[in-house]
């Protein structure tokens, strides 16, 4: 048996794994700092290494253990965390995602303008005898004909021409057209700008016509400004991912990059209102929301440990049937409550006889999360309870009623302030986790009523985190700079939450 | 008499009130699967008929696309599951039985880093995998393997942490006695650790599991293909709006997605009870 991890085999085995894991990460190094990304690439090629001196030498028998967990961990557990610290100084946002070169790029590509007339021409797409990507165009209206590639231009004659019903050349002398099949698979063709007149080019515009347009800014990268060529205008880099008309910094050239804001994410949570205003809203109701769902679910769990807390008739039953919430899937649980709550026809108008429509009204709603949140979360209470009713030493309940206390008494004076003792820290894990519960908002009211005609982005049932997805993902516009930096925040409150627990379960085990 | 019900009738009215109130929505999604109708509109609490009309649907219908849903589920939650335990269990087998420097330092960082709830850091793990997309598409943002490197880095923390508290409760003397007898740490592991801590490895190993077929949002954010997607995802789409007209087939592919994840649960409700009161919730 032990052979097995010593001797010949194990040599191999592990000599082969390591060769084929390095091979690996060895080519998605090599890509990644071949398409730009050079962090990514250098944090593969130091996995690299980690892993062969782990496993090759004998740097540090512990790390032969950790290796691979460090570096998972490091990849999607600090990495990730440390971004969202990076990206909440960004204005990481739609209109501003790209990098500053890939900007540059965009803005000289949409920097065109047609010329005066806006003359657009038939055209076949295809290649010339070199193999160099062309169009063969028709300018029906002076009835001339030309074969234009990326550097050239050739005039040519109607009667080297086969021209079609429509007055369009279709095939010319030493050009080949490319099949629709040919044109679907290569995408080059939409973006070669063929040659044309007076330092006119022509773009492709969709099947078979062409446009005429000239390059209208030209990037200067020693002053790094872009200039209109025609007007003289010069944008300059306003420092926030745009370039702007110098003087006027409302004219500015689209798209722009993410840039560095600093700490703009974040005064923008203090001061700009529209920011603010459901921020703060949100909050409150997040706050209200965890609180209530801890209270709830606590309140009717123990009453049920309480109920159940003797030998009865049924107990095993009970305690079967009460534990299936728990045991289901949340997320079935909660998309089957969503059609509970269905106006029309859901179940919970059925049986009230009421036709509430439940998710469009601010308080319903509410109602509506925080008893679905209930149904899903007294069981665990339920559990939890009985568990420490059984744990707490029966002598000072027996003893507080030799001394006459009545079972109401025992309880109020003896029995809830040690549960509540033993269980503060589950409570407080409860709060930080409902704080954070997402897939209960997002999947039964998602986040709303909101009324999104006013463009409101918070709704009335959103909390923090299910507000900070909308703002990343939920619109039009992506913002991860303004999520990330709430993100930021949430984990400020969420971490001083967790460690009040935490002091609070250390105080415990010094004392018990 | 009397005094029995003094003292059990509230007990068994205030159990008996909160299991009908568990047992409402399960009942009726129960009810509503084998509804030949397939509405919502369920006019009576009773079954008149019973049919399996939306379970056929399940499988036939190209519109929900179930089995593959429930493939891709076994398959990313399974190498999810093992892979995390696998590489998981080294590390805190290291955290829990070895000494080396900065040992504290780790633990710290890992109780912090755990309490981190990883949907926090969403758009930057969507950032970084669009990034990864753009040098290696096959692992990338949008495929099933992008999403298993999601859920098993970002399950790291979580895990070894999780793990480190079961290693701990191991008796350490057997693998003190193989030290003694000369193994290295690396044979301790294999040959006495690994064979001791199985049974709760496995248990570790199915936790995750379930908090994997549980997950939501990355999956939903990463899986946009309709057959690609996973149950909880596909079934969420299905639905999405479609209540009235989706129900009954949501209904029966809900039960069916449940029916395994109840059983583990309950066959693991000793353990999982355990952890409750070791302080951590499950997703």
């Amino acid at each position: 048996m032990s052979s097995i991890f010593r001797g010949k085999f194990a040599l191999i085995l592990k000599i082969i794994i390591l060769a084929v894991v390095t091979a690996i990460l060895s080519l998605l190094a090599q890509s990644a700092v071949a398409s730009g990304e050079i962090a990514i690439g250098i944090f593969l090629i130091i996995s690299i290494f980690a892993l062969n001196f782990t496993y090759f030498t004998k740097i540090s028998i512990p790390l032969k253990f950790f290796v691979p967990g460090i570096l998972f961990f490091i990849a999607f557990v600090i990495a990730p965390i440390l971004f969202t610290v990076l990206m909440s100084t960004y204005n990481y946002q739609t209109g501003n995602y790209i990098s500053k070169e890939a900007a540059i790029e965009q803005v000289l590509i949409r920097g065109v303008e047609p010329d005066a007339n806006q003359t657009t021409f038939d055209l076949v797409s295809g290649k010339v005898a070199n193999g160099s990507d062309a169009v063969l165009v028709s300018d029906i209206a002076n009835q001339k004909f030309f074969l234009s590639t990326q550097d050239e231009i050739t005039f040519l004659d109607a009667g080297q021409l086969t021209i079609n019903e429509y007055g369009v050349a279709v095939t010319a002398p030493g050009f080949t057209e490319l099949s629709a099949d040919e044109l679907a698979k290569s995408d080059a063709y939409t973006k070669v700008r063929y040659k044309y007149q007076d330092g006119y080019y022509i773009v492709i515009e969709g099947q078979g016509v062409g446009a005429v347009f000239r390059q209208a800014l030209a990037y200067d990268e020693k002053s790094d400004t872009m200039k209109n060529l025609q007007t003289g205008e010069i944008y300059v880099d306003n420092n926030r991912g745009n370039y702007v008309l110098e003087g006027s910094p409302e004219e500015m050239l689209t798209p722009g990059w993410r840039a560095p804001v600093w700490f703009e994410n974040y005064t923008k949570l203090v001061t700009d209102s529209r920011v603010r205003t459901p921020l703060i809203k949100v909050f409150i109701w997040t706050v209200v929301f965890a609180s209530l769902t801890v209270l709830s679910t606590f309140a009717f769990g123990l009453l049920l440990a309480l109920a159940l807390n003797r030998k009865m008739r049924g107990r095993r039953i009970y305690r079967s049937i009460l534990i299936l919430p728990y045991a289901m899937p949340s997320i079935m649980s909660i998309l089957i409550w969503g059609g509970m709550f269905n106006t029309e026809f859901g179940a919970i108008n059925n049986l009230l006889n009421t036709d509430i429509a439940w998710f469009s009204s601010a308080n319903f709603a509410r109602a509506a999360v925080l008893l679905v949140n209930l149904w899903l979360g007294f069981p665990y209470f339920y559990l939890i309870c009985s568990g420490s009713l059984q744990a707490i030493p029966s002598e000072l309940q027996e003893a507080a009623a030799i001394d006459g206390a009545n079972p109401r008494q025992v309880f109020r004076s003896i029995t809830l302030p040690l549960l509540l003792q033993i269980l503060s820290p589950l409570l407080i894990a409860s709060f930080a986790f409902n704080f954070n519960n997402f897939n209960l908002i997002y999947l039964l009211t998602g986040g709303g009523p909101r009324n999104t005609l006013d463009g409101e982005i918070a709704g009335a049932t959103d909390i923090l985190i299910s507000y900070t997805y909308q703002i990343a993902f939920g619109r039009n516009i992506l913002d991860f700079g303004l999520a990330s930096a709430i993100s930021v925040l949430i984990f400020f409150i969420v971490a001083s939450i967790s460690f009040y627990g935490l002091r609070k379960s250390k105080v415990m085990e010094t004392f018990g | 008499m009397t005094k029995w019900l003094r003292e059990n009738l509230w007990r068994h009215t205030f159990a008996i009130i909160m299991c009908v109130f568990a047992l409402f929505p399960l009942y009726l999604v129960v009810l509503s699967s084998f509804n030949p109708t397939g509405s919502l509109n369920l006019t009576s609490f009773v079954p008149r008929e019973i049919s399996f009309e939306n379970y056929k649907m399940l499988f036939s219908s190209p519109k929900i696309p179930f089995l593959s849903w429930v493939k891709n589920s076994l398959i990313i939650a399974s190498v999810v599951a093992v892979s995390s335990v696998v590489i998981g269990a080294a590390s805190a087998f290291a955290f829990s039985r070895l000494k080396f420097k900065g040992k504290k330092f780790g633990i710290q960082l890992l109780l912090l880093v755990q309490m981190f709830p990883s949907i926090l850091a969403l758009s930057a793990v969507y950032v970084i995998m669009e990034r990864v997309y753009s040098f290696a598409p096959e692992i990338g943002l949008g495929t099933q393997a992008g999403l298993i490197l999601v859920y098993l880095g970002g399950s790291m923390g979580v895990n070894i942490w999780l793990l480190k508290g079961f290693v701990d409760s191991i008796p350490a003397e057997l693998d003190e006695a193989a030290k003694i007898d000369g193994a290295s740490p690396v044979q301790t592991y294999w040959l006495i650790f690994i064979p001791l801590a199985t049974p709760v490895l496995a248990v570790v190993c199915l936790l995750s599991f379930i908090g994997t077929f549980n997950e939501f949002i990355v999956a939903r954010l990463f899986l946009v293909e309709m057959s690609g997607r996973t149950v909880a995802v596909g079934l969420q789409q299905f639905i999405g709006g479609q209540y009235a007209s989706n129900w009954g087939a949501f209904a029966a592919g809900s039960i069916l997605a449940s029916i395994p994840i109840v059983i583990i649960f309950l066959s693991l409700q000793k353990y999982i009870v355990n952890g409750l009161t070791a302080g951590s919730v499950k997703g």
